[in-house]
């Protein structure tokens, strides 16, 4: 095998010339062994979210090759569950009926936003060229709530640590709305790697997409509050667009304390 | 192929692929063009016209795919002659079943951005609200992005199908920028006669206005700058 300064080597490394003595050789680094062990299609829940975490393009390879719903299903019923579980830590902020509305809340409303932006994935997908089956935008689109909520529960400690210190609506409001911006900025990269395993180049139409899916997601917090908070009914009274409920909230709470 | 296939080619813009199609003297792909134009503009003309009234509803579902079928309808012939004349090398059938992919396609992404277009109607003041001035203009700017996001990329997807099948690049270019100014023109026009689509706050609800086809867009829209700035 020829070595890097070998001259028999086709590009022999140039010795450094700011450095009188003989050339050092770089540091040899041991190339870890990459796993690419396909998912087997009857993976137990526990491996499928074990693939999810440590090897999401494995996972992404699967869903796209899968010839039944098994993981999609297995994935959104983990994310809806884990939704449910965040939604109950929201819930103490207020207590009382929001410890279980607002767990009921958050998992229905993430279903019914992926339910509203799926038929567009699966065109936008195709505008950018890839050749994706509606089965696997399904199971992707799964493994992206699965992972956001994931995140989603390893943020629970936090917030509940949180929600039990504060007083402050428009605080923890910013708060979940950070973590859940994070979690979905990680679960989205799922969109990237399926692009990458269809080898398909163009991510404009994927941005668009992740760009709606991201207000989408954020009007339906409006449309179904209080989540965090209460109020005398279960549902709002009034249409609001998110933005303006968060202002009125951030100026509502800074209005009371003047 | 199938046809649910091809359309799946179309959202992938896979020229190489469809310029078989254009050689095609079976009218099956025209059809199928025809209904999923039909289908989609009608899905998404009633989320449009939702927000006013349920009637309106129906009207713009009628409506929006009457507009695309009359405009390409009004255009056909000259479409036919400018692509001759520029040198693209296309039979009048060809230029036709080109600009009925280009709105088939347009149709396609609006359809699949219905569900979210319903879910901004749901989430905007209503009629009966104080702030029905803000649902209106929502649904409007929402209309307005949708539509011009789908006008882009089907014509883009056009341009790219032209690029391949014209004899040079120019004259593709030519015939491109050729039929979507006389399609835009047109299109504004019957646009303007065929309102309303969404329903202004405080106007009956009607398929059509009163004497709609008394004025223009142009001088609607010249009436409108005038007042701005005089």
């Amino acid at each position: 095998m020829n070595q890097p300064n070998d001259p028999a080597s086709p590009n022999p490394t140039p010795p450094n010339w700011r450095t009188a003595g003989p050339p050092q050789s770089p540091p040899t680094v041991p190339e870890l062994p990459i796993v690419t062990t396909p998912l087997a299609a009857d993976a137990a829940g526990p491996t499928v979210l074990e693939t999810l975490l440590k090897r999401p393009v494995v996972l992404v390879a699967a869903l796209q090759e899968a010839r039944s719903s098994r993981f999609a299903l297995l994935l959104g019923g983990f994310a809806l569950l884990a939704l449910a579980a965040y939604g109950i830590v929201v819930g103490t902020f207020s207590g009382g009926e929001q410890l279980y509305l607002a767990p009921l809340k958050i998992s229905l409303g993430a279903l019914a936003s992926v339910l509203i932006c799926l038929p567009s994935l699966f065109i936008f997908a195709s505008l950018s060229g890839a050749e994706v089956t509606f089965r696997g935008v399904l199971g992707v689109l799964s493994a992206v709530l699965a992972l956001t909520s994931l995140l989603l529960v390893g943020f629970a400690p936090v917030v509940w640590v949180f929600s039990q210190s504060s007083d402050s609506l428009g605080f923890i409001g910013l708060l979940h709305l950070l973590f859940w911006l994070i979690g979905l900025a990680f679960g989205l990269r799922l969109l990237g790697m399926m692009m990458d395993h269809l080898r398909v180049r163009d991510r404009f139409h994927i941005r668009v997409w992740s760009g709606i899916f991201v207000l989408v997601s954020l009007q339906m917090t409006t449309a179904l509050r209080p989540i965090i908070g209460k109020a005398d009914t279960v549902l709002p009274p009034e249409k609001k667009f998110f933005l303006g409920h968060w202002a009125d909230t951030v100026y509502g709470e800074a209005g009371s304390r003047d | 192929m199938n046809h649910v296939h091809r359309l799946l080619t179309l959202c992938r813009g896979d020229s190489e692929a469809m310029v078989p199609w254009l050689e095609e003297r079976d009218s099956r792909w025209l059809v199928t063009c025809a209904v999923v134009i039909t289908l989609g503009c009608a899905l998404y003309g009633g989320a449009v016209g939702l927000w006013r009234a349920p009637i309106q509803a129906a009207y713009t579902a009628v409506k929006m795919p009457l507009l695309i079928f009359l405009t390409c309808g009004g255009n056909a012939l000259l479409n036919g002659l400018l692509a001759q004349v520029l040198g693209a090398g296309l039979s009048f059938r060809q230029s036709a079943i080109s600009i009925l992919m280009s709105f088939t396609l347009a149709s396609l992404i609006l359809a699949a951005l219905t569900p979210v277009a319903l879910f901004v109607l749901v989430n905007a003041p209503s009629l009966g609200s104080a702030e029905r001035g803000t649902g209106h203009s929502v649904t409007m700017l929402t209309d307005v992005l949708f539509i011009a996001y789908a006008g882009v990329v089907a014509n883009g997807r056009l341009l790219r199908l032209l690029t391949r099948i014209c004899t040079t690049p120019e004259a593709a270019k030519r015939v491109f920028w050729s039929w979507l100014a006389g399609n835009l023109f047109l299109g504004a026009q019957l646009s303007w006669i065929l309102r309303p689509f969404i329903g202004t706050p405080g106007l009956p609800v009607q398929f059509l206005r009163d004497d709609p086809l008394r004025g223009t867009f142009y001088e609607a829209v010249f009436g409108a700058a005038k007042n701005l700035l005089f």
